[in-house]
């Protein structure tokens, strides 16, 4: 399934940097319509607000972690259907499994690199698209 | 008085009560003691928590059978008798602060400990200059790539469109004055935008070198910060092993956000890179 360039992100991390950083690679493959929330409860309220089909978030941030987040979205009715990219530098193997098991689409350990990120982005359009 | 404290403190403590006890236990015995109370002459404690032991001492005292009044014991065995364990506790705490107040003294620890706390705050100055610093790196190193990103892209599209051109030509599909036009074009493309958007991204990259500055400047810090650390933890944990050598050292705590891992030696517990995420989430049969 080829992406829809107006697909609509939000990306989540409490440091500014990296949500410029992952704003500018999506940018390069063609993802423009992309917003910004600084922790978990701020993404939440943005995404229970619509219009988002697509989520990358960190893990550890204040006041609300990624896999709260991600746990959230999966509970929530509205928002269960959408795809859930964890980038975090939490690289324990008992993380990784947690996030799995909580459903996350993909995870990319930091530091990561543009070619990862297009990667895991095509994987999860790709089931999307059998789904 | 039987009682072998060790500490001074304790056994004033000790002895003030068990004075008490001594001096207000027989009036049960006796006949002629009808008032409950202790009277203000006799009662020693002038102090209300030493009153109020007392107090729960002396009425635990006086349910067990009175002594017969021709054989009163000595006030300090009947006391002694009364709270035996009581007794043991006071000695062991007794005994747990003064070795570790002397431990820390033979050792130097306190002046160490001192030195060491005194120098967390700083460490935490240093800690937010580091990640202010580095703040202000990456946020010049993205400003710069955003300004150098579209130079880039501009001579890659105007190379393409001429390219294009000049494919026509050997195609010969270009008439004369399109082509001297497309001559003209080259020409300035090649003397002028080229060049001028090569010195500016090549400006941007300078930038970017640039902002690297703030490596010298927080490994320095850091290097305080960690011989800091070192220091300390040696200090505790040559406290622990010395103080309590039983004590087994706590497993790494258990939770889901530890960050970046550090060093990845000898850890199983952990991935490395992206490939070993992949495979491990593939082994689940995610």
């Amino acid at each position: 399934m080829a992406a829809d360039p107006k697909m609509r992100f939000l990306v989540v991390d409490d440091f500014s940097t990296m949500r410029r950083i992952v704003r500018n690679l999506l940018k390069e493959l063609g993802f423009t319509n992309v917003d910004e929330a600084e922790d978990g409860a701020i993404a939440l309220q943005k995404l229970q607000a619509g219009g988002f089909e697509f989520v990358v978030t960190d893990w550890n941030m204040p006041n609300m972690d990624g896999l709260t987040l991600l746990q959230t979205i999966r509970s929530t009715p509205s928002l269960k259907h959408l795809p859930v990219l964890m980038i975090t530098a939490e690289a324990k193997k008992e993380n990784i499994i947690a996030a799995a098991q909580a459903g996350a689409s993909g995870y990319i350990v930091k530091p990561f690199t543009a070619g990862t990120l297009s990667e895991k982005l095509n994987k999860i359009f790709e089931k999307m698209g059998q789904g | 008085m039987t009682a072998t404290n060790d500490s001074s403190d304790l056994e004033a403590l000790f002895d003030s009560i068990a004075a008490d006890v001594g001096r207000t236990a027989p009036p049960p015995a006796a006949p002629a003691a009808p008032v409950p109370p202790p009277a203000p002459a006799s009662a020693g404690a002038d102090n209300d928590d030493l009153q109020a032991l007392f107090d729960s001492v002396a009425s635990e005292y006086t349910v067990e059978p009175a002594p017969a009044a021709s054989a009163t014991p000595p006030p300090g065995e009947g006391a002694g008798g009364a709270w035996p364990q009581q007794e043991a506790v006071f000695n062991r705490i007794g005994h747990m602060a003064r070795e570790l107040h002397d431990t820390l003294r033979q050792l130097g620890y306190d002046k160490l400990l001192e030195q060491t706390m005194s120098a967390l705050p700083d460490a935490k100055d240093r800690l937010a200059y580091v990640a202010n610093l580095t703040e202000q790196a990456a946020c010049r190193v993205l400003n710069a790539t955003d300004i150098a990103s579209p130079l880039v892209a501009d001579i890659e599209t105007s190379a393409k469109a001429l390219g294009t051109r000049w494919d026509k030509v050997f195609a010969n599909q270009l008439g004369v004055d399109e082509f001297k036009t497309l001559a003209a074009d080259t020409r300035a493309y090649l003397n002028q935008q080229v060049p001028e958007k090569a010195q500016a991204t090549h400006a941007q990259l300078t930038e970017i070198m640039m902002a690297q500055d703030f490596q010298d400047l927080t490994g320095q810090v850091i290097k305080k910060i960690v011989a800091l650390a070192q220091t300390l933890e040696q200090s505790m944990m040559g406290l622990l092993i010395e103080v309590v050598p039983e004590q087994r050292r706590t497993e790494e705590v258990n939770n889901l956000m530890n960050g970046p891992v550090i060093s990845a030696e000898g850890r199983n517990d952990v991935v490395v890179n992206q490939a070993q995420v992949d495979d491990l989430l593939d082994s689940l049969g995610f």
